[in-house]
C-alpha cells in the first residue's frame, strides 16, 4: 500500500473553468454590493462607475494594440473589465471623472499591461491604482458625500449629477453640508482632539455601517453584500477560504484583545467589521489568484499578514483606512512565501525526497 | 580621419548609445532625488558636468604618476575636492539655486558615473580624449536629468522651467512655461515612486527607438546589399 | 654688475637643468619604473591630498566672504518681511540679545532675538522659531512681534510639507500665514491658538490638518515665549 496523502493540485488535471468563467462570477458576487452603492449614492456614482469601467477597457485595448496583439479576444475574457470595476467599488462614489479615468489607467497600465498583462502582475491593479491616487489627489480621494438614495428628497437629480462629475464637487454652495466622514475617520480625528471611544460612537449605528448605510467607497460601504458574495464565491469554489477566513480572524482577534485591554483607544472587533473596505480586500481582493501565494499554508500566512497590517495601519497609521497598502504589502511578499511554503511535488515530501517506498520493501522482505 | 571618428564615436556613446543614465543605469540616486523639476535637472546636470570635465582632465594629466594600487583613493580624494569646489562656488554665485540643490551637490562625490569615466577612460586615454569625453558623458546626463525631470514636473505640475530664472538669470524668465493652467497635480510624479514610474517610461521609450533604428538600418542594408543566406 | 649677470646665467642654466631632469622624470617610462615603489606610491598620494587642501583652502578663502554676505542677505531678507523697515533705523543683525529657550519647545536651546528700535527704543523683535512637528519634518519659521505682543508677520522658511496640500503655508502658495497679522496672547484664549477642527479660530486646509495644526501651536509657544521675557527684550 502506498501512503496517501491529499494532493494540493495536481499540473495533469484539466480544469474546466475558463478565466472567462471566473471574471463572470466575481463580477455577479460583487454586483449586490455594487447595486447598493449605486442606489445609496445616487446618479453621479452610477457615472463614475460607467466612466471607470469605459476606460478600463479603452486602457486595455491600447495596451495591446501597443504590444501588436490582437485586442478583442483578450478584452472579452473580461479580465479588465473586473478591474476597472474594482477600481470604481474603492472610489469616493462623488468624485470627479477624471479620477475614474486616472485609477482606470494606473490600474490597467502600470498595475498590469506593464508587466506583461493577466497574470504577470506583482501587485493587485485595483488596490494599486487606489493607492496611487490617495497620495496623489488626497482631497478628492477623502470627500465622502452623505448617504442619499435615488429619487429621495435631497439626491441630486440627473442633470446635476453631470456637474458633479464633470466640474465637481468644489463648484456646489452646499458641498460642506453634502459631505462628511467615513466613521474611520471621524473617530481618528475624534482621538486627535483626546475624545475617546464610548462617547465618540454613543450616537453612532454600527449596525447600519454593517448594512452600508453610511459614507464610503463606492462599492466598499455594505459589508454584509459584501460577505454575502463573498461566501457565494467560496462555495462555487472560485476563491478558497483560507485567505478571507484568515484575514479576518487575524483582524478580530488583534482588535478584540486591544479592545477589551483599553476599551478607551482601541475601537471593537465590530467597528472592524463593519468596514466595508475590509470584506472587500478579504473576499474580492487579498484572493486575487495572481498575486496570494499558492499553497493552503502560504495563504494562511498572506491573510494573517493582511489582517495584521489593516489593524496596525487603522490603529496606528496616519490614514484611517489600511486595507489597500496591507494588500500591495503583502503582495510583495507573496514571491517570499511562495518560496519557504512550495506545493508538494508530486511523488515526493515536502522537503523534496522522493516517497519512501515501504509496501515494495515490504513485499520484498516477504 | 581616424582622430575625427573616435571623436564622433565618443559623442555617440556619451549623448545616446551609451548614456550614463539611460544605458548604463548609473547615477540613479542624485536622479531620482532631483528631477522633481526640469530647472533642478538642468542645474544638477550642469553642475555634474563641470565636475566630470574637471576630474576627467585631470585624471587623463596624471594618468601616468597614479600607480594603479592607490588610483581609487586618489580619484575619491579628486572628486572629493572638486565636489566641494563646485559646491562653494554655487553657494557664493548661484545662491538661489544652490539653496534647491544644495542638499544633492555633495552627493555627486558619491555619483559612481564619475569615478566610472575616470577609472574606464580617462586613466587610459589622452587629454583632449578625456576632456571630450567628460563633456559628452556629462551632457548626455544632463539630457537625461532635464528630460525625467520636464516630464516629471509637466505631469505633476503643469508646468515646464518653472524657477529657470534663478538659475540662468532673467533673460531667461520666457522659458517659464505653465502649458496645463489650472491644473490639478498629480502629485505622485513628484515622489520617488513617480521617478522611478517616469524613468522606466522613457528607458522603455529610448529601447522602442532604438529598436526601430535597427530594423531600418537592416531593411536598408537589406536592400541595397544582398546578404548570404546563413547571416540573414 | 657683472656678477649679477653671471648669478642670472648661473640661474637660467639652473633652471635648465631642473627642467630638463623634470622632464626625464616625467617620461612615461621613468615613471613606470616608479609606479611600483611603495615611496613612490606615497608620494604621490600626499601630493595629491596637498594639491585638494590647496584647491580646497583657495576656493574657501575666495568665497567665503561672499557666501556669508549671501547668508546674511538671506537672513535680512526675511526679517524685513515680518518687520517692516518703517519700525526700525537700526540694523537688525547687529542688534541681538541672546535668550535661552531649550524649556519652551521652540527647537532650539538658544533663541537669537533680533531687536528693532525707533530712535532708541524698542519698537519689535523678531526671531526664528521651528515646529518641530509638521507632518514631515522641521518646519522652520520666522516671526515678529512687536513691543505690545501683536504678532507682525510670521513667514515659513523652509520645510518639507507635502507639495499641493501642507505647502500652503507658504506665501508663494497661500495667503494663509497672514491670518496671523495683529494677533496676540491677549485678543484670542489658549483654546483659541488653534486650527478650526481643534475648536481654534484658525483655518485648516482641505485634506491637511497636522501641518496648520504644527504652525498654529509653534507660533503660540513663540507668542508666550516673547510674553515670559518681555520685560528683558523691551527693556535692553
Amino acid at each position: 500500500m502506498i501512503v496517501h496523502s491529499k494532493l494540493s493540485s495536481g499540473a495533469h488535471i484539466g480544469a474546466n473553468t475558463t478565466v472567462q468563467h471566473i471574471m463572470r462570477q466575481v463580477m455577479l458576487a460583487i454586483s449586490p454590493a455594487t447595486a447598493f452603492g449605486l442606489f445609496c449614492f445616487g446618479w453621479p456614482a452610477l457615472n463614475l462607475f460607467i466612466i471607470t469601467l469605459l476606460s478600463a477597457v479603452l486602457f486595455e485595448a491600447f495596451c495591446l494594440r501597443l504590444a501588436g496583439k490582437v485586442a478583442r479576444p483578450v478584452i472579452m475574457d473580461g479580465s479588465a473589465l473586473l478591474s476597472g470595476w474594482l477600481v470604481a467599488m474603492t472610489l469616493p462614489p462623488w468624485a470627479p471623472w477624471w479620477i475614474g479615468v486616472a485609477g482606470a489607467g494606473i490600474a490597467i497600465i502600470l498595475g498590469k499591461q506593464v508587466y506583461g498583462g493577466l497574470g504577470q502582475n506583482l501587485f493587485n491593479p485595483a488596490m494599486l491604482a487606489r493607492i496611487a491616487l490617495l497620495i496623489s489627489f488626497p482631497i478628492e480621494m477623502t470627500t465622502w458625500p452623505n448617504v442619499a438614495p435615488v429619487f429621495s428628497a435631497h439626491a441630486p437629480g440627473l442633470i446635476e449629477s453631470w456637474s458633479i462629475t464633470f466640474s465637481g464637487l468644489g463648484g456646489m454652495a452646499s458641498a460642506d453640508a453634502m459631505t462628511g466622514a467615513t466613521t474611520l475617520g471621524y473617530i481618528k480625528t475624534e482621538f486627535s482632539q483626546q475624545h475617546w471611544l464610548p462617547d465618540i460612537l454613543a450616537d453612532h449605528s454600527i449596525f447600519l455601517d454593517f448594512l452600508g448605510w453610511t459614507r464610503g467607497s463606492l462599492g466598499e460601504t455594505s459589508s454584509l453584500l459584501l460577505a454575502a458574495g463573498g461566501i457565494w464565491l467560496i462555495r462555487q469554489g472560485v476563491i478558497k477560504w483560507h485567505i478571507p477566513i484568515s484575514l479576518l480572524l487575524t483582524v478580530t482577534v488583534l482588535s478584540g484583545i486591544f479592545h477589551l485591554m483599553d476599551g478607551q483607544h482601541y475601537v471593537s472587533p465590530l467597528v472592524h467589521l463593519s468596514s466595508g473596505a475590509l470584506m472587500c480586500a478579504a473576499f474580492f481582493i487579498a484572493t486575487d489568484y495572481v498575486t496570494s501565494p499558492n499553497t493552503p499554508a502560504g495563504q494562511l500566512v498572506f491573510g494573517a499578514g493582511c489582517g495584521l497590517l489593516i489593524f496596525v495601519i487603522r490603529t496606528w497609521g496616519n490614514y484611517p483606512e489600511g486595507a489597500g497598502f496591507a494588500v500591495l504589502l503583502m503582495n510583495a511578499a507573496t514571491p517570499l512565501i511562495d518560496h519557504y511554503m512550495r506545493p508538494r511535488i508530486y511523488g515526493r515530501y515536502r522537503n523534496g525526497k522522493p516517497l519512501a517506498q515501504k509496501v515494495a520493501v515490504q513485499e520484498h522482505k516477504q | 580621419m581616424f582622430i575625427s571618428e573616435s571623436y564622433r564615436k565618443i559623442m555617440r556613446d556619451g549623448i545616446w548609445d551609451n548614456n550614463i543614465v539611460f544605458s548604463q543605469y548609473l547615477a540613479l540616486c542624485p536622479l531620482l532625488a532631483v528631477t522633481v523639476t526640469a530647472t533642478n535637472g538642468l542645474g544638477m546636470g550642469l553642475a555634474t558636468l563641470a565636475v566630470l570635465i574637471s576630474t576627467n582632465a585631470i585624471v587623463s594629466v596624471t594618468r601616468y604618476l597614479i600607480p594603479s594600487e592607490v588610483r581609487i583613493p586618489i580619484f575619491v580624494l579628486l572628486i572629493a575636492a572638486v565636489v566641494t569646489v563646485v559646491d562653494m562656488l554655487m553657494d557664493a554665485w548661484l545662491h538661489e539655486l544652490h539653496k534647491v540643490l544644495g542638499l544633492f551637490i555633495p552627493l555627486i562625490v558619491t555619483n559612481c558615473a564619475i569615478l566610472g569615466r575616470a577609472e574606464s577612460f580617462a586613466s587610459r586615454q589622452p587629454v583632449a580624449l578625456s576632456l571630450w569625453d567628460g563633456l559628452m558623458m556629462g551632457l548626455g546626463f544632463t539630457m537625461a536629468l532635464v528630460v525625467l525631470g520636464a516630464a516629471r514636473e509637466i505631469a505633476s505640475a503643469g508646468t515646464l522651467f518653472a524657477n529657470a530664472s534663478l538659475l540662468l538669470g532673467d533673460g531667461f524668465k520666457f522659458i517659464e512655461l505653465t502649458l496645463i493652467p489650472n491644473y490639478k497635480g498629480f502629485l505622485l510624479m513628484a515622489l520617488p515612486p513617480g521617478g522611478f514610474i517616469m524613468l522606466a517610461f522613457i528607458i522603455a521609450g529610448k529601447r522602442l527607438l532604438d529598436r526601430k533604428r535597427v530594423a531600418n538600418k537592416a531593411q536598408a542594408t537589406l536592400l541595397s546589399e544582398a546578404i548570404p543566406e546563413e547571416i540573414r | 654688475m657683472k656678477s649679477d649677470s653671471d648669478h642670472i646665467k648661473w640661474l637660467i642654466e639652473e633652471a635648465i637643468t631642473y627642467k630638463e631632469f623634470l622632464k626625464h622624470w616625467l617620461e612615461p617610462s621613468n615613471l613606470e619604473r616608479l609606479r611600483p615603489r611603495l615611496a613612490f606610491q606615497t608620494g604621490v598620494l600626499a601630493g595629491f591630498a596637498l594639491i585638494a587642501s590647496f584647491l580646497l583652502g583657495v576656493t574657501h578663502c575666495s568665497t567665503h566672504d561672499a557666501i556669508q554676505q549671501r547668508l546674511d542677505e538671506d537672513l535680512q531678507k526675511s526679517l524685513a518681511e515680518v518687520v517692516p523697515s518703517t519700525l526700525h533705523d537700526n540694523d537688525l543683525l547687529q542688534d541681538t540679545v541672546t535668550v535661552p529657550s531649550a524649556e519652551d519647545n521652540l527647537g532650539a536651546n538658544e533663541t537669537t532675538v533680533y531687536i528693532a528700535r525707533k530712535a532708541g527704543q524698542v519698537s519689535a523683535v523678531c526671531f526664528k522659531l521651528a515646529a518641530p512637528d509638521g507632518y514631515s519634518g522641521i518646519i522652520n519659521m520666522v516671526i515678529g512681534i512687536n513691543r505690545d505682543g501683536e504678532i507682525l508677520g510670521v513667514r515659513v522658511i523652509n520645510h518639507a510639507e507635502t507639495p499641493g496640500l501642507g505647502d500652503k503655508i507658504e506665501i508663494a502658495k497661500s495667503s494663509w500665514i497672514l491670518d496671523f497679522n495683529g494677533r496676540s496672547l491677549l485678543g484670542l484664549t489658549d483654546a483659541q491658538w488653534a486650527v478650526k477642527k481643534d475648536g481654534g479660530v484658525f483655518d485648516q486646509f482641505a485634506g491637511a490638518t497636522i501641518t496648520p495644526r504644527a504652525v498654529v501651536k509653534t507660533v503660540h509657544r513663540g507668542l508666550q515665549f516673547f510674553n515670559r521675557h518681555r520685560n528683558e527684550l523691551i527693556g535692553s
